[in-house]
């Protein structure tokens, strides 16, 4: 073959390639996420949910199919950054994906600058959506986790409560807002901030114990946290009616390892464990997630799944109206009003789902049952009660 | 090759052809910003590690103070970004002279003094959160603006401002120990006592070379600030800025002032391209045998390592 | 408010036992070589680790897993010390930098090992509460692994003190040559105080997966304790790793009483500065300069 031909056959072939999608064909997707790195873990589940959305997807739209290309932003906002880079020069049209509210805040800048559609339920600070970007959605946020636990608290009547938290970005935020949602019904609430690095909670759970004598301890804090609250109290014993927390509490992988502490402990949570599924769409969501991963979906995996199907509807739809260059993907995304698994799901101006609240859960005999709000309840909460 | 010669070819390379050849691929160009980064404080480690003689594990403190004062004065204050840029370093210059009765200290006990004074820092951007905005951190700090045309604040027009960042370290450094304080500094490492004697004052050396180190570090704190437009105290102090610009300065050779340059670029590079595929999580490792490896078999570093074959070869053809 | 300053002081005095169970083994390398092994944190983990994959694959009392986790440590810490002594100079400031090359290397190891995730003990036992004089309130482990603590710093304080290879290994670090011409091989003693380090790193180890969780970014944060006791304890003193120990506790459990437990780690700081820059000693050491 002669040099120009050879130049002639690329040229068509690049033509052809080139012109393709616009009919119908690969919608490419990408997945910005922590895989290695402190994040890694919650990274990976998130993962999980969207390798699942892309699948059922790809199963069901008979038009197009999206291609996921993931890449790893190791837990760090630089990187994260890069990441969003990288995925635009392979030539992604949106992205999902990001955990942690500090790194999903400059990668979503990232993608704002690029004019492209980032959407996560990773991170619940209330700043992100303060920022104006015309691109930047979630499904998710603080105000969801504040509700449930607030929710709940008043179910059963509580008057006082202690609220011990992190002074990490996401704790300290949802720390507040009960704060000021409890302060409003007229609970009494006393306030614990502790460094993430405190690992003996003794004299925090002390002064509460003699100083504050509330009727509920609000733990808002990550797993190793929750341990050192729990056994210092159930060390000191402090006479309280029932002891609860957010994320990352009330899940079978607690139940599993901490089986001695975790009694009626209760915490945010999207699903029973083991898990109850009830609408068709969350039937064949768990039984894909079962086929690809060989194990039942987590609260990550779920919200990664509701993330990306949410985009990936969109996506599809701006591909057969032919604006995805223009803007079509946010604005199809705003006019999202829809049922999911994690609940109603819309969206504001800010790109905020003020639908949102989470469920709780609570462990009760090495079981996880939804106890808040009744209507999804799969069990009654018990109360008073504490693991010890 | 003489000097001026090769510093004309370095300067050509990466403000001509490296954009050139690259600047079209933001990745890349990420990448390497990324690492110059890295560079910048490793550049102004080594300049405290070999003209004050002090190792610090620490310099996080300074990057930190630097990235506070910078997205504050903009933020807050409204004053346009390479100003406040400056300002970063002169605020980070004051930082230092908190952290300056650790002179006084002997080396293990300054490096840590300096890692205290970093933790230090960190709680307190964490507490004081009226001006900090505490643990949630402050977002949308401004970018690196537009000057006569020229969109700094895009990757490439990042690339030039964290790249001649740098360079001005690095002819700091150069100049410096060129100079007559240069001269005074390695004899004082020769025999302190005898510099005492003729009257060189040791500790106010030291000091200057710490507040020379903590300017640069908190300029490139405020590059980082507004580059990627945002900052939180995890972020800001984090031990990792430390321990990334130490490898590369060992692994480069903190004597020379190219071997920091060439060992972040190598370092970071190297880590991110050929062993992060490889080991999705714990790759750092390799930075950890890199760096013992480097200390145990060749503690002049991969620069001096470099110029020493360069000079056995100039020798043998001379012969 | 009597109650809580007492169960405060209670608190602390506990937290420093265990403090200083971490921190013995670095004090005693740092008085007996002049070198500060800023991996050992990282050994203290390892140990943890070990303990932990004991019980959960065969079942072991975490206590009952000491031998296994003592030659693993211990075997490790020989061959840090082998990485160390190879170094010809300066090797104050080398070794630091190699043994903060080692820590991140363990810690790394560790994390593709055992990946993230955070594990203690499942034994309850050690978490029951012991009540005493109807006020003060402990976990089991914490006892367990004070009193361990204090009998270490005792013991480790006889064998310098008392015994022929801790007098040797004190001549070694006041006057390496002059110790050689008295016949004491000062190779085989800095072995031997690594040895020991690296038993103590251990027994840490196994107390922290008892008492409290571990995760694999732990090892830092232990190193950074150790040191700030071993310089208010002020260099070559034992009982004063305990004291200081204890000093540091309960200076972190008054301020989570006092005032904010998101204090606790700056007024940590803060006291270590201060006697750092302030008492050259320490406060319990022999006279010796830092500067």
């Amino acid at each position: 073959m002669s040099k120009s031909t050879l130049c002639v056959s690329a040229v068509a072939l690049s033509l052809m390639l080139g012109l393709a999608p616009a009919d119908a064909a690969e919608l490419k997707i990408g997945a910005e996420i922590p895989l290695s790195g402190n994040l890694a873990r919650v990274g990976s589940a998130m993962n999980e949910g969207i390798q699942v959305a892309a699948e059922m997807f790809n199963k069901k739209n008979g038009k197009h199919t999206v291609k996921v290309l993931v890449v790893d932003d190791e837990s760090s906002p630089a990187k994260a950054v890069g990441a969003v880079e990288k995925l635009a020069a392979d030539g992604v049209i949106a992205y999902t994906g990001g955990y942690g509210s500090n790194i999903i805040g400059p990668a979503s800048e990232a993608a704002e600058k690029l004019g492209k559609v980032y959407i996560t339920s990773g991170g619940v600070a209330s700043e992100l959506t303060k920022r104006g970007l015309k691109t930047f959605f979630r499904i998710n946020s603080s105000e969801g986790y504040a509700r449930a636990l607030m929710g709940m608290f008043s179910e059963v009547g509580i008057k006082s409560v202690a609220v011990v938290y992190s002074t990490k970005e996401a704790t300290e935020e949802v720390a507040k807002m009960l704060q000021t949602g409890l302060g409003a019904k007229g609970v009494k609430v006393t306030m614990h901030a502790f460094d993430p690095a405190t690992n003996d909670f003794k004299p925090i759970v002390h002064k509460i114990k003699l100083q504050d004598r509330p009727e509920a301890i609000a733990m808002i804090g990550y797993e190793n946290d929750y341990v050192g609250i729990l056994r210092a109290a159930k060390v000191l014993k402090p006479d309280i009616k029932t002891i609860a927390g957010v994320w990352s509490l009330a899940t079978s992988k607690m139940a599993a390892e901490f089986p001695d502490l975790m009694e009626n402990v209760s915490g945010t949570s999207t699903l029973s464990y083991p898990a109850v599924f009830t609408t068709p769409e969350a039937k064949e969501f768990a039984e894909t997630y079962q086929k690809m991963f060989n194990k039942a979906p987590d609260y990550l995996g779920i919200f990664g799944y509701v993330q990306s199907k949410l985009l990936f509807d969109a996506v599809a739809r701006a591909a057969d109206a032919g604006t995805i260059d223009k803007g079509g993907v946010a604005s199809e995304l705003r006019k999202t009003k829809t049922e999911s698994v994690i609940g109603k799901v819309s969206f504001d101006e800010a790109g905020d789902n003020p639908e949102f609240t989470h469920r709780m859960g609570q462990h009760q005999a090495g079981k996880v049952e939804l106890v808040w709000p009744l209507e999804a309840a799969t069990g009654k909460m018990k109360y008073p009660a504490l693991p010890w | 090759m003489n000097n001026s010669v090769k510093i004309a070819v370095f300067l050509a390379l990466s403000y001509v052809a490296v954009p050139l050849a690259l600047g079209s691929n933001t990745y890349v160009i990420g990448l390497i910003v990324a690492a110059l980064t890295i560079a910048g404080i490793a550049v102004a480690w080594a300049l405290l590690g070999n003209l004050g003689g002090m190792v610090s594990f620490g310099h996080a403190a300074f990057f930190g103070v630097g990235a506070y004062v910078s997205a504050l004065l903009t933020l807050r204050g409204g004053w346009p970004v390479f100003p406040a840029m400056l300002m970063a370093g002169v605020g980070a210059a004051i930082a230092s002279v908190a952290t300056m009765p650790a002179l006084r200290l002997r080396g293990p006990y300054f490096a840590l003094a300096i890692l205290a004074y970093a933790e230090i820092f960190r709680i307190l951007a964490t507490e004081l959160k009226p001006v900090t905005g505490g643990a949630a951190g402050l977002l949308s700090i401004p970018r690196l603006p537009n000057v006569l045309g020229l969109d700094f604040g895009s990757k490439l027009g990042g690339y030039f401002v964290i790249l001649t960042i740098v360079v001005a370290a690095m002819a700091a450094y150069h100049l410096i120990r060129r100079s007559a304080y240069g001269l005074a500094l390695k004899a004082m490492h020769d025999s302190e006592d005898a510099t005492r004697v003729v009257g060189v004052n040791s500790i106010v050396l030291k000091a200057w070379m710490l507040m020379v180190s903590a300017f640069i570090t908190g300029m490139v704190g405020a590059f980082n600030a507004h580059y990627i437009n945002f900052l939180e105290p995890d972020y800001a102090f984090a031990g990792q800025w430390t321990m990334l610009a130490i490898v590369s300065a060992i692994f480069g050779g903190y004597r020379t002032v190219s071997g920091p340059l060439a060992g972040a670029l190598v370092v970071y590079l190297v880590d991110q391209l050929a062993f992060k595929p490889i080991l999705p999580q714990g790759h750092q490792i390799v930075l950890g045998v890199l760096l013992g490896a480097m200390i145990l078999f060749n503690p002049g570093g991969m620069m001096s390592m470099l110029t020493a074959k360069f000079l056995r070869k100039e020798a043998s053809h001379a012969a | 408010m009597i109650d809580l300053v007492a169960q405060s002081l209670f608190s602390g005095v506990l937290s420093g036992a265990y403090y200083a169970l971490i921190a013995l083994g670095l004090a005693l390398v740092f008085g007996t070589m002049r070198v500060i092994n800023l991996a050992h944190g990282e050994l203290v983990l390892l140990g943890a680790y070990i303990s932990y994959t004991a019980e959960e694959k065969l079942g072991l009392d975490p206590l009952a897993s000491l031998p296994l986790a003592l030659t693993l440590v211990v075997a490790t810490a020989m061959a840090v010390y082998y990485l160390i002594s190879l170094i010809k100079t300066d090797r104050e400031l080398n070794s630091l930098i190699l043994t903060f090359g080692i820590g991140v290397i363990l810690t790394n190891a560790v994390l593709m090992i055992w990946s993230a995730d955070i594990h203690s003990t499942t034994t309850p036992w050690y978490h029951d509460a012991t009540i005493l004089f109807d006020t003060l309130f402990a976990m089991q482990a914490e006892l367990v692994f004070a009193a361990l603590g204090i009998v270490l710093v005792g013991a480790v304080w006889w064998w310098l003190e008392k015994s022929w290879y801790g007098r040797a290994l004190r001549a070694v670090a006041s006057n390496r040559d002059a110790a050689k011409l008295m016949g004491v091989n000062p190779q085989l003693t800095e072995v031997l105080s690594f040895a020991v380090s690296g038993l103590l790193a251990t027994v840490a180890g196994v107390a922290i997966y008892t008492a409290k969780v571990i995760q694999p970014s732990l090892g830092h944060h232990l190193t950074v304790k150790a040191f700030i006791i071993t310089v208010l304890a002020g260099m070559g003193s034992v009982p004063g790793v305990l004291l200081g120990a204890v000093l540091l506790g309960v200076v972190e459990s008054l301020t989570v009483t006092l005032a904010s437990s998101a204090l606790q780690e700056l007024a940590g700081m803060v006291l270590f500065l201060v006697v750092l820059l302030l008492m050259p000693s320490g406060l319990f050491g022999r006279a010796k300069r830092r500067g």
